[in-house]
């Protein structure tokens, strides 16, 4: 049975249901969408409060699907930070474009959910349930302008080739069943790794890859960052994969993974293939959304060393290796398309380079913030970035990576050449283009930037502090 | 009140801050008060803290400020470490410094650049505290770079003429050869010892080297090579004498108290590793006995006002290298105090004669300045006489120690003499420039005009270029105690007596002119000498023959440079790289599916396979 402590655990998770419940009410009685945004931002504020909370109960296993840990309430809260800034970002966004407004923060907050459910999960079946939910809200997000053909087109795109992907999900889940008889990642520790289970592993690794766009899985990417509105977009590149790669951790501990050389293997090919392979699909990139697809390919690659490390180093070095990479990546990412939302005029939005030429002279204060941001990308010192390397290093170098790390050196030139390109760009002599009025600027938008950036030089200049909140969440 | 320490290099950061930020845009007035202000603060509160502390128990207190990144073994702790070592050097450099900013007050007040000035000198006086408060050697590496800039932009602060830049660029491209040097003896450290904590440093070094073994050489070495280059010491010393190009009021303060005297803090800091290395403090020893008859030599064959102190402030760093490499550290120390004092008055009077005399820079067009420039005069003449080590000035008492140790030390009977030859050569350099500058028939065409502003630090450092000596810093408990016999008599007045004829020399050959140095000159050993000792001892030459002519050459030979088509090369293949993958973005979802299916096959098979 479920316990009142039991309960206290999952509060974070509740209240974003009740929230969600709340909304769609909400909209059915009447449609306000101040009202619906409210509501979603207090729902998100409140599961954020209750996050310490339910931290004095942890580590504390709910059902036998969840497990709610402080790894797992660690990301929740960044989860929830993050669908708080999506939101700030939304409101101005889809309140110029959208007749309909209100059922976004509703797809979010439940996007949010699975996002909870798949940090927490120990069990195939809240992995499954977690990532559908995430992934379902997702696929009316991204296609939610449903009268914008590029929209709709990369909703379908990711709709048909994330049901693909669920399908190599499930069968390897399949697999794995079939020789284990138990659906718990923890029963894999303890099972010899026959051919069934490997093969089971690896095709739930390239279900999970695929969500990561890690090569060779990665060719939706592009497609659907640059169709999708771009606060989705930031939500996608952020909680969606930071989300599934929280589990697969979770998973590969868990299920002590990294004992399996074969799955080693597969992951190192991967993170070895997405460094080079997204690092040269940016380079010469003239469209701002599809240059951030392609950077994240590289990004989700550098992150795979830590997976790939963590079969060497102790599993808390790689959790707190792996959430303040993905804190930083956040804050940077966000930081990133929040610009680009801010920029974007009502009918479209700002996505080629031409629309950033001399962005210093005409619009200072969010040209900063994207500088920053493709600077922290990058991975240049005083950045969030930069520490997040850091620890990307740190975990190679104790898991002796050299291969790896050197593929990383040489998409960190890489990727600063196109970052950089698109800082010159930006601090060209401003061509005085007709027609590249922003919309008015929203407060809430302004102020989330403003607050990224201070996170972005805050994760940078002084990381000892987000670090010592980290060791607490120390994986085991 | 300790706990305010970091204050204290924060506050010229703000003034700096400020001063930038406001670009120039800031109303002329206010100027002053923010650029000077801050240090005068930073000064008052340096003051405070230093007599709580001096009053207090502690011989030592460390202030932590930040922890910047603790990944695995590696740390790197900011903080600051305040004993009398670091308390002398952080009054040396507030207190004088504050006096050259009220200085520049008046001297600047035309310079169009004048919130430039003031917001590079305030960075300066950042970079110099954290340099000398800093608890480990990164943090301490930070302020030594922070100087070299600020040096760097001080004395090409005139860039419309080309050959300030030159000079500038000269003077970071050969304290960069030391810098590199010293960066690397800080990974060798970091490497061999773990830490770069500098008391961490200072306890584990004795205990996991025995003296005079390689890592010991080795990393003490390298650390010799960062230090001559920021003191402009034998070999690297050539870019002093050209870095007169910045402002008087620059190389007051950069120049001459406080950056250069970089090196000689390192060492003292340093010590326990340098003690662990006989050999490089020997060297140190011998290239400080060098260096000073070298520059000393060459101070008195220039006719630029300026170039005399700047190789008379080689000479005298040269004896505070001859005290570190005997041993006397606060003997070094001390020298470096009462310098400090009279070579920051020597430039300011300098500066005082530039400015009332039409921008003129060569002694031999001024002479008679006497009686029209009497605050900038008797300036010069005590100045004088405490670079000369006359007795009841300053430098008497610090120079005395150091021959005294030097004397001491094994074999330092060289030593010795190379000190008391030099403290002749001081002598005569010194007042050969007061003579022919201020003596001589009236010269009607200077009027001194100096103002509030730049009346009061001349005033001030002359009282301490005479007075400076009598209170040194207890340095015992941060630096090992140095004993020293008294002298022989027969050598004390040898010693006592070297100024003294020095000065004398001068007298004859330029005030009463009973011998005269034209006819020396006109002899053809006495040319060749002249030339050679006026070029610096052909260094420059050297160089150029050894180091920069052939680099040119190699540079010419490979114009067409062969690593770039390394680089060319990665380009390429990147950029076809990129072509062939951005191929596959067909934008078609029955090849992503594909995609998706080929990808799985891949995997499984790796998987398999490998």
């Amino acid at each position: 049975m479920i316990s009142a402590v039991d309960l206290i655990a999952l509060l974070p998770l509740l209240i974003l249901t009740g929230t969600a419940i709340l909304a769609m009410l909400a909209i059915a009685i009447r449609r306000n969408h101040r009202l619906v945004f409210l509501l979603t931002v207090a729902g998100l504020l409140g599961a954020l409060a209750l996050v310490p909370m339910a931290a004095n109960m942890t580590p504390r296993t709910v059902t036998p699907l969840l497990l709610v840990d402080r790894y797992a309430l660690v990301f929740t809260a960044l989860a929830l930070a993050a669908g708080l800034v999506v939101v700030c970002l939304c409101r101005s966004y889809f309140g110029v474009r959208a007749d309909q407004p209100e059922e976004v923060y509703l797809l979010i907050l439940t996007a949010l959910l699975g996002a909870g459910v798949l940090a927490a999960g120990r069990h195939f079946a809240s992995f499954f349930l977690g990532l559908e939910t995430l992934s379902v809200s997702l696929f009316a997000l991204i296609a939610y302008p449903y009268r914008d053909e590029r929209a709709l087109e990369a909703g379908i795109k990711y709709l048909v080739l994330s049901g693909a992907a669920s399908g190599f999900l499930v069968f390897g889940m399949a697999l794995v069943y079939a020789d284990t008889g138990t659906l718990e990642f923890s029963a894999l520790i303890s099972a010899s790794s026959t051919l069934t289970i490997i093969i089971g592993t690896i095709l739930i690794v390239a279900a999970v890859s695929f969500k990561l766009s890690l090569v060779p899985f990665h060719l939706w990417t592009a497609d659907v960052y640059q169709g999708a509105p771009a606060p989705v977009t930031a939500f996608l590149a952020t909680v969606s994969k930071g989300a599934v790669f929280v589990l697969l951790l979770r998973y590969a501990v868990a299920g002590g993974l990294g004992q399996a050389p074969a799955l080693v293997n597969v992951l190192s090919l991967l993170a070895a293939l997405s460094m080079l392979a997204g690092n040269l699909l940016a380079l010469r990139q003239d469209n701002l959304k599809r240059l951030l697809a392609y950077s994240s390919i590289a990004h989700m690659g550098y992150l795979l060393i830590v997976l790939v490390a963590g079969s060497k180093v102790s599993g808390s070095f790689a959790a707190e290796a792996l959430l303040f990479y993905l804190a930083a990546y956040f804050v940077t990412t966000l930081a990133a398309f929040g610009t680009i939302t801010v920029l974007s005029p009502s009918d479209r939005e700002a996505e080629s380079l031409d629309d950033y030429a001399g962005l210093f002279h005409s619009h200072p204060w969010p040209a900063t913030v994207l500088a920053s941001a493709l600077l922290s990308l990058a991975g240049i010192p005083l950045t969030a970035g930069f520490v997040g390397k850091f620890y990307l290093f740190a975990a190679g170098g104790l898991g002796e990576l050299w291969t790896l790390l050197a593929l990383l050196v040489v998409g960190s030139g890489l990727g600063l050449y196109y970052y950089v390109r698109v800082i010159f760009q930006m601090a060209k002599p401003s061509l005085d283009i007709a027609g590249k009025p922003t919309a008015p600027a929203p407060l809430e938008a302004h102020l989330v930037l403003v607050v990224l950036l201070v996170l972005l030089f805050g994760l940078g200049v002084y990381p000892g502090g987000v670090i010592d909140l980290l060791t607490m969440a120390a994986l085991r | 009140m300790l706990g305010y320490l970091w204050l204290v290099p924060l506050l010229p950061l703000v003034g700096f801050v400020i001063l930038v930020v406001s670009q120039g845009n800031l109303d002329k007035r206010w100027v002053p008060w923010v650029g000077a202000g801050s240090v005068g603060l930073s000064a008052a509160l340096a003051g405070w803290i230093g007599y709580e502390f001096l009053a207090g128990p502690a011989v030592s207190y460390k202030l932590p400020l930040w922890s910047w990144a603790r990944v695995g073994d590696f740390s790197a702790d900011f903080g600051l470490y305040l004993d009398f070592l670091s308390l002398n050097m952080m009054f040396v450099v507030t207190g004088v410094g504050f006096l050259i900013h009220l200085y520049s007050v008046g001297f600047m007040v035309d310079d169009p650049g004048y919130a430039r000035f003031f917001a590079y000198m305030n960075l300066f006086v950042a970079a110099m505290l954290v340099l000398v408060l800093a608890d480990n050697l990164v943090f301490l590496y930070l302020g030594w770079e922070g100087v070299g800039l600020c040096s760097y932009l001080l004395i090409g602060f005139w860039y419309d003429n080309p050959e300030n830049g030159a000079a500038a660029r000269k003077a970071f491209v050969m304290t960069r050869v030391g810098d590199t040097a010293f960066i690397v003896g800080l990974i060798l450290l970091f490497a061999a010892l773990g830490s770069l904590d500098v008391q961490t440093l200072l306890h584990r070094a004795p205990a996991s080297w025995r003296p005079g073994s390689d890592l010991a050489v080795l990393a003490a070495a390298l650390l010799l090579g960062g230090a001559v280059g920021k003191s402009a010491q034998l070999p690297l010393q050539t870019w002093l004498p050209d870095a007169m190009a910045g402002p008087t009021p620059i190389s007051a303060l950069i120049h001459a108290a406080t950056m250069v005297t970089a090196g000689v803090y390192l060492i003292a800091r340093t010590h326990a590793l340098f003690e662990l290395a006989p050999a490089v403090l020997q060297a140190v020893a011998v290239i400080g006995a060098v260096t000073l008859l070298m520059a000393g030599c060459s101070a008195l064959t220039q006719r630029d006002i300026k170039r005399i102190l700047a190789y008379s402030t080689i000479s005298q760093i040269g004896y505070m290298f001859l005290a570190l490499g005997v041993g006397a550290y606060s003997a070094a120390i001390f020298h470096l105090t009462t310098h400090a004092y009279f070579k920051a008055l020597l430039f300011l009077a300098a500066g005082a004669v530039i400015h009332s005399y039409h921008h003129e820079h060569d002694i031999f067009r001024m002479g008679g300045l006497r009686e029209r420039l009497p605050v900038a005069f008797w300036s010069f003449l005590i100045g004088s006489a405490a670079l000369t080590a006359l007795p009841f000035t300053s430098g008497y008492y610090s120079k005395h120690e150091i021959l005294a140790a030097a004397f001491a030390a094994p074999d330092g009977a060289w030593l010795w003499g190379a000190g008391t030859l030099g403290a002749l050569l001081t002598g005569l350099y010194s007042f050969r420039l007061v003579f022919v500058a201020f003596f001589g028939p009236p010269n009607l065409r200077a009027s001194e005009h100096l103002g509030f502003a730049m009346t009061v630090p001349l005033v001030v450092l002359g009282g301490l270029a005479v007075f400076g000596g009598l209170f040194p810093m207890p340095l015992g408990s941060a630096l090992p105690r140095h004993e020293v016999a008294g002298f022989a008599p027969s050598v004390e007045v040898v010693t006592e007596a070297a100024p003294f004829i020095g000065a004398g020399l001068a007298v004859a050959f330029y005030l009463t002119r009973t011998w005269s140095p034209e006819e020396l000159v006109r002899a053809d050993w006495g040319s060749a000498l002249q030339r050679l000792w006026f070029n610096g001892w052909g260094l420059d030459w050297l160089y150029g023959v050894l180091l920069i002519r052939p680099f040119r050459w190699l540079a010419e030979a490979n114009r067409g440079d062969v690593l770039d088509d390394v680089y060319r090369a990665v380009a390429y293949f990147s950029r076809a790289g990129h072509r062939a993958l951005a191929a596959t973005q067909t934008g078609r979802l029955r090849w992503y599916a594909a995609g998706l299916a080929g990808g799985a096959l891949l995997t499984v098979a790796v998987g398999i396979l490998a």
